[in-house]
């Protein structure tokens, strides 16, 4: 991995770590050398006013729906900001993941900056949802890097929200490892609304056990910089898994995700829809591939991503990949990119919806076969709301 | 009302004049019906009043409660009490029936300087209207149009406009597609519109149409102008006769 020679301005702010190089495959669409364009030093201890932390943790949209909330402020837990569940099914633990030597720059990057984290233990069926908010407070330009583990115990299920917002210039650095145990379900809905300075980085680990259900909803609209990667390995029989994602994108932001879903045991599901839309001089890619291993038969495997542009310098590149090597699978996948459609954005105005409106609810349609992911009711409408507001919203904010 | 005058619209990306100094002007309490051939620039009138995209106005003018038409975005042609109902719904996967009626409604009642309805108002309103077209619930829980038979989308049209309560209404051969009792259910919507302060422009190329809703006027569109216009016995006389006689006059 390590091509460069001249090391960038970040990379010497690492302490001669070195960045990913566009030439490798993954990163192909999303140069870090080039997009990370000044230093970001880790391990810079930032002091937060507990009203700026207030502050920002008003621009949660989920906010009102968690109950129980683990706040992180500039990387560190803040117990005084979090609300823990009073002990039961759901235990927290402050403890860093472990995590071993990879050749994964993102967690690479992680393992030498991390320095806190959480484990999330839920033991038995849980309905209201759990948050973990990170939140950046305005300060020097810094790396902060957080890892936390979700376990789900055999048969347990619960829905977890993850939460990333701040506002200045910082890089985020977040890996989670997530293990569902046997028959267990989870529903994981991430959120990134960070500074439109910030850079975000992510990795996720995913496994899941025999009959486990995941329902995982990523919506991607605050950073400048977005890189996510999620790894869905599938280690027990009739696993199902549903792998969701949209973009909401402007000005010139740029979001990557690369999802690889290992098929290693025969039986599973795994479905990856992803509607991203981008405006302005936006660029979208999603990296979704699947591996059907020699044993996997029997395994239905489904993945789509659909751009939707709304300006001419809107970009979307989508890489949709399948290695299979067992001989009794189902797997499929497509990609489409294109702009709205102006009959019905004509009809619509013609009832007398102005067009920021009517682009607004053609948007929240587009999107909304990806947000049907999302199980839980409240957390749904609410993200939805966000993609009905979000034209709107961005469009005001650049004036 | 409405008043347009020689007007003349071709297609923006082509060299071709579809409307070809056409004139029409209509009163409040006035029902005009458009007959004319296939192609004749029925659809492409509707849809400039409208404020569909794709249209150059090359001459003429076109006035709409004494204000310039053409001048518009169609969403304020709307607020201002403007309705096509299309000849081709569109289907819009993913919009729900009833929040599209609802945004509309309130949109147009907000650029007005109307109060917005609640929901229970305005669901109200909806399911009253709903019932009078035999429109079932089931319908307007789906998204717009998608999945509406032919006869059902004609009827959504209708609901939307009794929903929406225009002063013109434009009917783009609304009576296509619809059976002999869907037909007397629409019309009946329409004629339940009908005052003294609201007009009609009703595009059919059948005359059974106007025995349910009878116009005041009676309009012949042939290549992109009005060639005739007279009562509603010309209707009548089209039905006869057809249009060879205006055809080869304007040819
Ligand atoms: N966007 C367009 N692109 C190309 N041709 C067009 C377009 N719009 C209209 N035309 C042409 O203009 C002419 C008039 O069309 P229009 O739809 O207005 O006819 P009409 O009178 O409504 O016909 P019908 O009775 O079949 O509905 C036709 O020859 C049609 O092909
Ligand atoms: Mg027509």
């Amino acid at each position: 991995m390590n091509v460069a020679v001249n090391k960038t301005p970040a990379e010497l702010a690492y302490d001669g770590m070195l960045l990913p190089h566009p030439r490798l495959e993954d990163w192909k669409w999303t140069n870090l050398r080039t997009l990370i364009d000044r230093p970001y030093p880790p391990r810079i201890a930032v002091t937060a006013l507990p009203r700026d932390v207030e502050r920002l943790l008003k621009r949660d949209p989920l906010a009102m729906i968690a109950h129980a909330r683990i706040v992180f402020v500039n990387g560190l837990f803040d117990k005084a900001a979090s609300a823990l569940p009073a002990g039961g099914a759901v235990k927290v633990t402050q403890q860093l993941a472990p995590l071993d030597n990879t050749d994964e720059p993102v967690l690479e990057m992680n393992r030498a900056f991390a320095g806190e984290g959480v484990h999330i233990e839920i033991t038995s069926n849980i309905d209201a949802p759990v948050e973990i908010v990170h939140v950046a407070t305005d300060a020097e330009a810094r790396t902060i890097a957080t890892r936390h583990r979700i376990t789900i115990a055999d048969g347990a299920s619960a829905t977890v929200l993850e939460i990333h917002l701040g506002e200045g210039d910082y890089l985020t650095n977040s890996v989670i490892d997530v293990a569902l145990g046997a028959g267990a379900k989870l529903d994981r809905v991430k959120l990134e609304i960070e500074s439109r300075d910030a850079i975000h980085l992510a990795h996720a680990r995913i496994t899941l056990g025999r009959d486990a259900v995941l329902r995982d909803f990523t919506l991607t609209s605050g950073a400048r910089v977005n890189r996510q990667n999620a790894t869905v390995n599938f280690a027990g029989e009739k696993a199902d898994a549903k792998i969701a994602g949209s973009y909401l994108l402007s000005g010139k932001q740029h979001a990557d995700t690369r999802l690889v879903i290992d098929h290693q045991v025969p039986k599973c599901t795994s479905r990856e829809i992803f509607k991203c839309v981008m405006d302005e001089k936006a660029r979208g890619i999603f990296q979704g591939k699947v591996i059907v291993q020699r044993d996997a038969q029997k395994t239905d495997g489904k993945q789509s991503s659909h751009g939707l542009l709304l300006s001419e310098t809107a970009e979307f590149d989508a890489k949709p990949e399948l290695e299979i090597y067992a001989d009794d699978v189902v797997c499929g996948h497509g990609a489409t990119s294109g702009d709205i459609d102006h009959n019905h954005l004509f009809y619509l105005r013609s009832r007398g919806i102005p067009e920021p409106e009517a682009k607004s609810m053609l948007i929240a349609a587009f999107v909304g076969e990806a947000f049907d992911t999302i199980s839980h009711d409240d957390v749904r409408e609410q993200l939805t709301r966000f993609a009905e507001t979000w034209l709107v919203d961005h469009k005001e904010t650049v004036r | 009302m409405l008043e347009v005058k020689d007007l003349y619209v071709k297609l923006a990306d082509e060299d071709r004049t579809i409307l070809n100094g056409l004139t029409l002007k209509v009163k409040a309490g006035e029902v005009h019906a458009i007959m004319g051939p296939n192609g004749s620039g029925k659809s492409t009138l509707s849809y400039v009043l409208a404020g569909r995209e794709g249209y150059e106005v090359t001459g003429g003018e076109a006035r709409f409660k004494g204000e310039d038409l053409l001048d518009m975005a169609p969403d304020q042609r709307a607020a201002k009490g403007l309705f096509l109902a299309f000849q081709y719904p569109i289907e819009i996967p993913g919009v729900a029936t009833m929040q599209f009626l609802k945004v509309a409604l309130n949109s147009q009642r907000k650029a007005r300087g109307e109060k917005e309805l609640t929901t229970p108002e305005f669901m109200r309103i909806v399911k009253e209207r709903a019932a009078r077209l035999g429109i079932s619930q089931d319908m307007l829980k789906r998204a717009v149009n998608v999945g509406f038979s032919g006869g059902e989308k004609k009827r959504a049209e209708i609901l939307q406009m009794a929903v929406l309560e225009p002063s013109l209404c434009i009917l783009d051969e609304t009576d296509s597609g619809l059976d002999i009792d869907a037909l007397r259910v629409v019309a009946d919507g329409v004629n339940a519109l009908r005052s003294p302060e609201r007009a009609m422009v009703v595009i059919t190329h059948y005359q059974r149409l106007l025995d349910y809703i009878v116009p005041d006027f009676v309009h012949v569109l042939s290549q992109g102008r009005i060639v005739k216009s007279g009562g509603k016995e010309l209707a009548l006389e089209l039905e006869a006769k057809g249009y060879a006689e205006f055809t080869r006059e304007a040819a």
